[in-house]
């Protein structure tokens, strides 16, 4: 019997690998993500999760444990944020070319300078070429559902690649909500235990993993990770799917769509701003504007094929983002613009809520107004509008 | 353009003599590039360096697969490596060797000039080191660079790494090997084989190259497959082993970086393994009984 | 207690390597490998141990190894030992092969965490005094005075203008199970050493002295000679840290001199006077602290 219970989003990640049986974890703490390292620990302590769980001195270290496990044949676990993400940095490249499908929750948080702790994806976005699948999420419940959806991902023949996931700071982290937590037995049948069978380190069945490697054959290292990361959008369409039917909730695949059908313009967003653009798109709609949304689940494997089947629809489209990419617009924004090529709409960048600055309804609201008016003019007046910045016209 | 491709071995300085060429070749009036082959070759193993020369600009950065010249270091690579794959057949060879023009053999018929370089090395230099000495008989044989232009080179190049002096002295190695140098033609009778290398295709590849132990086509590949490379190649001298005054302390075999030399006949003797022996003379050294003699293979 | 004769003959370390002559991290690692067997799992830093016996597809190693990165030895060999743990394999042996500057610098921080949470593994330590598969630059671990390529002979400094880095003495800072210096020219001791680790649990660490002919400027076959000279000028001394007490394993019994030593090595050839002076000045120090500690230790367990 499934059991609800109201949690931060950290509990929920913590309980989520406990829930995936995870063998082994090696973490590091760091400001917000470390009610998921201190939620593990008491998790090993009082026997309820019967794991390795390393408690390293740095997250490169973390990193490097994780990936030598699940080298070694076992699943595992990390999380980091922030400053701890770009220390692993170095380690990340491995485990996407060694084929090593670890999972780690990251509580996205702004990289210094200037330091501070709050909610921007300038930790995960810059990873995006580390080959590792990227899910960006909007609520503590499925934060648990995907840490389980996620190994499901990881660990299939097809795909053999690590999973990040990407939660805002203290908005998922440290909030409390209602998450329905699943049977063991549920999540047993739904993800079988771990089979090392094309990766391990085991005397009996000696493999040589990580060699000093000529230009003879990296090239094709690198092919088979894109085609693997390829290959994870159907699986993760059908993982979706598969979780849908055991356990009720179905997240829709790479993107979510809301209230798209005959809108005319559409905000694609990312992580819990989603969340609060129901409400707007809800508003709006009562208003009678033809406003819809769409979730980007994936930022890695990019669902191209969807944006660009939502945007044929519309007369405009916005991308949001939580970072930038100086003098180029927000990663997802560069991302979309890259999928609508040759598509003669006004697209269109937000930037708000940078360094962790509140996203508000009316922040939103002005998102779509203004591609509203840009599907009007049929031309956006500025392609990347920041949003609430002082000094600077949105 | 010119393309010169320099067959050595790891640190007989082959990428020095492939740029005192550039440094000679600018001198007369050439563009010239050299650059060595990116690996990661220790001392003694088979390597490459290469020179290229033009009268404009040279803007090709790809590595060199037709050369023009080749210049062999060690004439005992011929045996190992394929060292006319590619060559042009107008081009020449420059061989490091005792032997005269018609003694070698490149599986090709081609000008070829000789000199005995390393003799050369250690009546000028005092050590066997043929780097310098081979650009000598490279202006004899191709006549593309002025022996002058030689020398200017190696003073730019040597003097600039190890010391005006060497320099100086290098340079009238080169001029020594220039005079004693004989240009004739090769034999073309071997058969060149170049090294088969495993090339599996993406599918074929392990995933992530987490390797087990397999044949390929090539060979073994994956754990303990370094048996393939046969590095007694790299020896210049060899152990000779004297069994009556052996006492099987065993202090060679446990000295051996290689583990080429095996306790044979239930342990009662012991045999070399020359497919592997680099010759760095430890067993000879470290023999309480003297039984083992290094002596130039 | 094994010696050289009971050494297996199978070699777990296969020749056709690309070391060069008379590498001492070869000969080390070959009986290395004797003695721990085939139930043993190797991870290597990058290295020269790295490129030499490790080149895609080839390898020298005929148990599992695996490399990830420069700096992170002690904890991927950890989590390595607890996964085998945890799949049940608790009779294999996993060793760290590391280099002196991924041990003594770089993978210092991996070092001292992985010894603090006592993982159980078998950390080496092939110490062969700078970084060489860079191509000869200064490391920690690099002696007083000597030439690398980041410390050169100029007009004005000549070579290193600091001493060598005490590993040894960190490492029982941490207090481990085992901890010991070695070096092949006394091949019972190191065997003992190696057999001693391969049988205690939790950290283990040893540090080898492995000669470097290409990057010491010195003859290949003086490996084994300079080994022994180290030892015998109390350059490198032979110690076992075990249940919480130091040993010397050997005490030179000056069959060498400094000078000796310093003279075969390329790499000391510019030592003034005044050069050798200092070191024998820091190998006295040195030798002042082992016996304060083992007399120390003496007259703690007579008091008892």
């Amino acid at each position: 019997m499934s059991v609800s219970k109201v949690v931060t989003g950290n509990y929920a990640a913590a309980y989520g690998a406990l829930l995936s049986r995870i063998q082994f974890a090696a973490a590091y703490p760091i400001t917000p993500q470390t009610f998921i390292v201190e939620h593990l620990s008491e998790f090993v302590h009082d026997g309820l999760l019967d794991a390795d769980y390393v408690r390293v001195e740095s997250e490169h270290s973390a990193m490097s444990a994780v990936v030598a496990a699940e080298a070694t044949g076992v699943r595992s676990f990390t999380a980091t944020s922030s400053q701890g993400l770009a220390l692993m940095h170095e380690v990340l490249f491995l485990p996407s070319a060694l084929r090593l499908p670890i999972v780690m929750p990251v509580v996205n948080r702004t990289v210094a300078a200037p330091i501070g702790i709050w909610c921007e994806y300038n930790d995960t976005m810059p990873q995006r070429d580390s080959g590792w699948i990227q899910a960006y999420v909007e609520d503590n419940q499925e934060v648990l559902d995907m840490v389980i959806q996620a190994y499901k991902i990881a660990e299939n023949k097809d795909v053999l690649l690590p999973v990040m996931l990407s939660m805002d700071a203290f908005i998922l982290s440290h909030t409390v909500e209602p998450v329905e937590f699943p049977d063991q037995e549920a999540v047993d049948a739904f993800l079988p235990s771990y089979k090392a069978e094309h990766a391990h380190l085991w005397p009996e069945d000696p493999m040589i993993i990580g060699s000093f490697t000529p230009p003879e054959y990296i090239q094709e290292v690198r092919y088979q990770t894109d085609q693997a990361m390829k290959a994870a959008r159907e699986v993760i369409k059908r993982v979706t799917k598969d979780f849908a039917s055991a356990f009720g909730r179905n997240y829709g695949g790479l993107v979510e769509e809301y209230r798209t059908d005959d809108a005319e313009v559409v905000l694609v967003t990312l992580g819990t701003v989603t969340s609060t653009a129901r409400d707007v798109v809800d508003e709006m709609r009562d208003e009678g504007k033809k406003v819809g949304m769409v979730k980007l689940r994936y930022f890695r494997p990019y669902p191209f094929e969807e944006i660009r089947k939502v945007a044929e629809g519309v007369s405009a489209i916005g991308f949001y983002d939580r970072s930038i990419s100086y003098g180029s617009g927000g990663p997802s924004y560069i991302e979309g613009r890259h999928a609508l090529y040759g598509l003669e709409i006004p697209v269109m960048n937000f930037l708000a809520g940078l360094g962790g600055r509140d996203v508000r309804v009316p922040d939103i609201k002005l998102m779509f107004e203004k591609l509203l008016e840009a599907a009007r003019e049929g031309k956006a007046k500025k392609d990347i509008v920041w949003i609430g910045t002082r000094g600077v016209e949105p | 353009m010119y393309e010169v491709r320099f067959h050595g071995r790891g640190g007989q300085g082959a990428v020095m003599a492939a740029q005192a060429l550039a440094s000679a070749a600018f001198k007369e009036g050439y563009y010239a590039v050299a650059f060595p082959y990116f690996g990661a070759e220790r001392r003694g193993a088979p390597v490459l360096a290469f020179t290229r020369m033009d009268k404009q600009k040279i803007r090709r950065k790809n590595q060199v697969y037709n050369p023009s010249f080749v210049v062999i270091l060690d004439d005992r690579l011929i045996d190992l490596v394929n060292v006319s794959e590619g060559l042009n057949p107008s081009g020449a060879a420059v061989v490091n060797t005792r032997k005269s023009p018609e003694e070698i053999d490149l599986g090709m018929e081609i000008k070829v000039g000789v000199v005995d370089a390393t003799s050369v090395a250690l009546e000028v230099l005092g050590v066997p080191i043929t780097n310098s000495a081979i650009l000598g008989a490279f202006a004899k044989t191709t006549g593309v660079v002025s022996i002058e232009a030689v020398e200017e080179g190696i003073r730019d190049i040597f003097g600039g790494r190890i010391g005006k002096e060497a320099g100086e002295k290098n340079a009238k190695a080169a001029r020594v090997a220039y005079d004693r140098t004989v240009v004739g033609t090769s034999r073309g009778e071997k058969k060149m084989v170049s090294k088969k290398q495993w090339l599996p295709t993406v599918q074929e590849l392990p995933l992530g190259l987490a390797t087990r132990s397999m044949e390929t086509d090539a060979g073994l590949v994956g754990p303990g497959s370094f048996v393939e490379n046969k590095t007694g190649s790299w020896r210049t001298f060899k152990p000779v082993f004297n069994r009556d005054k052996c006492v099987m302390c065993l202090l060679c075999w446990f000295y051996c970086p290689e583990g080429a030399i095996k306790r044979v006949d239930g342990g009662k003797t012991l045999e070399f393994d020359f497919d592997y022996c680099k010759g760095c003379g430890i067993c000879a050294e470290e023999c309480p009984t003297k039984a083992i003699e290094m002596v130039r293979d | 207690m094994i010696n050289i004769k009971d050494l297996p003959d199978e070699e777990l370390f296969t020749a056709g390597h690309t070391a060069c002559p008379g590498c001492g991290v070869a000969l080390v690692v070959r009986n290395l490998m004797k003695v721990l067997g085939k139930d043993t799992v190797v991870y290597l830093p990058a290295n020269c141990l790295l490129v030499f016996s490790a080149t895609y597809p080839l390898d020298a190693f005929k148990v599992p190894y695996l490399h990830l990165l420069f700096e992170n030895s002690a904890v991927a060999a950890g989590a390595i030992r607890r996964a085998l743990k945890r799949l049940g394999k608790e009779h294999v042996n996993v060793v760290a092969l590391a280099g002196d500057g991924g041990t003594a610098d770089i993978g210092m921080q991996a070092l001292s965490g992985a010894a603090e949470r006592n993982e159980d593994i078998i950390y080496v330590m092939v110490d062969n005094e700078a970084y060489m598969n860079t191509g000869i630059q200064r490391s920690g671990s690099t002696p007083f005075g000597a030439w690398t390529t980041t410390t050169p002979v100029g007009k004005k400094i000549m070579g290193k203008t600091e001493h060598k880095k005490d590993v040894m003495k960190i490492m029982m800072a941490h207090d481990v199970p085992y901890a010991a210096t070695a070096s092949p020219a006394f091949p019972a001791d190191m065997l003992k050493k190696f057999e001693k680790a391969k049988n205690k649990e939790g950290f283990r660490f040893l540090q080898i002295y492995t000669t470097c002919p290409t990057g010491w400027r010195a003859p290949s076959e003086k490996t084994i000679t300079l080994a022994k000279m180290a030892v015998e000028t109390g350059i490198f001394p032979l110690l076992e840290y075990e249940n919480g007490l130091l040993t010397v394993n050997y005490r030179p019994k000056g069959k060498y001199t400094l000078e000796e030593y310093l003279k075969i090595q390329g790499r000391f050839r510019h030592f003034t006077p005044e050069m050798v002076e200092e070191v024998k000045r820091w190998i006295d120090m040195r030798w002042k602290w082992i016996r304060t500690i083992e007399e120390g230790q003496k007259v703690v367990s007579g008091g008892e």
